[in-house]
């Protein structure tokens, strides 16, 4: 199922947690490994003058540069990099998403891995979307899925054995189901369904009664059947939960209660013709606060 | 009788010096080097305590957490994550404490002594 990864790093320390996931993915699933580094932007089109996104310095990219900073990426990753493990350096000039979406229509991997913020956190990162721009914009047009390991103790992982999705009801959620039973199934994991029921209302006095929350929760497990139990025949190990609360915060919640080792969940989860910030802030809060990794799937990938 | 510490650490000189620590301390101590030695040394010693590296051999920490606290007999034994790894402090959030290699040997005593006397 992961016989191709890639691994977009800035191979700094920021990038460490997603690369502890992905080399020891790779490794576990014998899988090739391209580990992706963008060098940094031109200064003008075409120019050979580039911004190195690393260092900030204005550096002339020709071989010998482009040979160095494989080098050096292949020296940072020395002791991730075993002697089994099928891998490639690839590095690119450009926008870092640009170029990453670009080598993974070309390589076509079956899941790109990516490190997530650099440092948001608190009351800024509750009020933004900011997972990182790169991630924003890799994960709304990526045709396949996109891991993020945000937190260090998301990184100490293991394997697939224990999986929650988190769902919505929306046409994305049912392309991440479709992808996260398939896993659970290839690799006979403890599957868990949670649909957080929203009643963030009361924060600002639109409280529901309890009759009315208790009749969503009622609806929720039906959908829960309707849309997926009913596809997972004679798959025995899994739960399905509806929790009410602030929903990143009940996925969170959910997946430490759980021991998850993955969350998969839809984002960009709404129609066609959304404007640019309209990607998933629950998926976004998910994996800014997860203590595993967090897949996001977006809706091309149900098509 | 004297409470028993399972110390589940694959650096032989950690091990080392856990074990003859705990055991100067009047605590009886066991070591597994694995996750799986430490599972099993776990089910046959029934520890009052246990010392949980996070990166082990063969699993992951909160992986074996995971597995411990699957099993009835042992899921309410409390755990000390002892590692040198980044975040540890939220890789098992139930741990009674972490601490971050070198730690500091007064503040392990305390912390035992304050969870099982």
């Amino acid at each position: 199922m992961f016989k191709k990864i890639l691994f977009a790093t800035s191979a700094t320390n920021a990038c460490d947690h997603a690369a502890r996931v992905a080399f020891d993915m790779a490794q576990r699933y014998n899988a090739h490994i391209d580990v992706f580094h963008v060098i940094g932007v031109p200064t003008r089109g075409f120019s050979q003058v580039v911004v190195d996104l690393t260092t900030g310095e204005q550096v002339v990219l020709d071989d010998n540069y482009r040979d160095l900073v494989k080098e050096e990426i292949r020296a940072y990753y020395d002791h991730q990099i075993q002697k089994k493990t099928d891998y490639a350096i690839e590095v690119a000039i450009g926008e870092a998403h640009r170029e990453i979406l670009r080598l993974a229509r070309h390589t076509q991997p079956d899941m790109i891995v990516m490190g997530g913020s650099t440092g948001a956190a608190g009351a800024y990162a509750s009020r933004r979307n900011i997972t990182g721009s790169t991630f924003q914009r890799v994960a709304k047009a990526a045709h396949c899925p996109v891991m993020v390991i945000n937190r260090p103790a998301g990184s100490f992982w293991g394997g697939f054995s224990n999986i929650v999705f988190g769902t919505d009801f929306s046409e994305a959620a049912d392309a991440a189901f479709e992808f996260s039973f398939n896993l659970a199934k290839t690799f006979d994991c403890e599957f868990h369904i949670l649909h957080a029921l929203d009643i963030t209302g009361c924060q600002i006095n639109a409280f529901q009664s309890q009759d009315d929350i208790d009749d969503r929760i009622r609806k929720a497990h039906q959908q829960i059947r309707f849309r997926y139990v009913r596809k997972m025949e004679g798959f025995k190990n899994f739960s399905a939960e509806v929790w009410e609360g602030i929903p990143f915060v009940e996925i969170v919640k959910y997946a430490r209660e759980k021991h998850a080792d993955l969350i998969v969940m839809a984002h960009h989860t709404r129609k066609d013709g959304d404007s640019e910030d309209a990607i998933g802030s629950i998926v976004e809060q998910v994996i800014l606060r997860a203590n595993c990794p967090v897949i996001s799937i977006n809706r091309s990938i149900a098509k | 009788m004297t409470k028993k510490i399972l110390i589940i650490e694959d650096d032989a000189a950690v091990a080392d010096y856990l074990q003859t620590f705990f055991e100067d301390n009047g605590y009886t101590a066991f070591t597994a080097i694995s996750a799986q030695g430490g599972y099993e040394l776990a089910k046959k010693e029934q520890p009052d305590l246990i010392t949980l590296d996070i990166e082990l051999p063969d699993e992951w920490g909160p992986r074996f957490y995971r597995k411990l606290t699957a099993d009835k007999a042992l899921k309410n034994i409390p755990v000390i994550v002892i590692s040198g790894l980044s975040g540890n402090k939220y890789a098992v959030t139930k741990a009674v404490a972490s601490l971050s290699k070198p730690f500091d040997r007064d503040e392990l005593l305390k912390i035992v002594k304050e969870t099982i006397g």
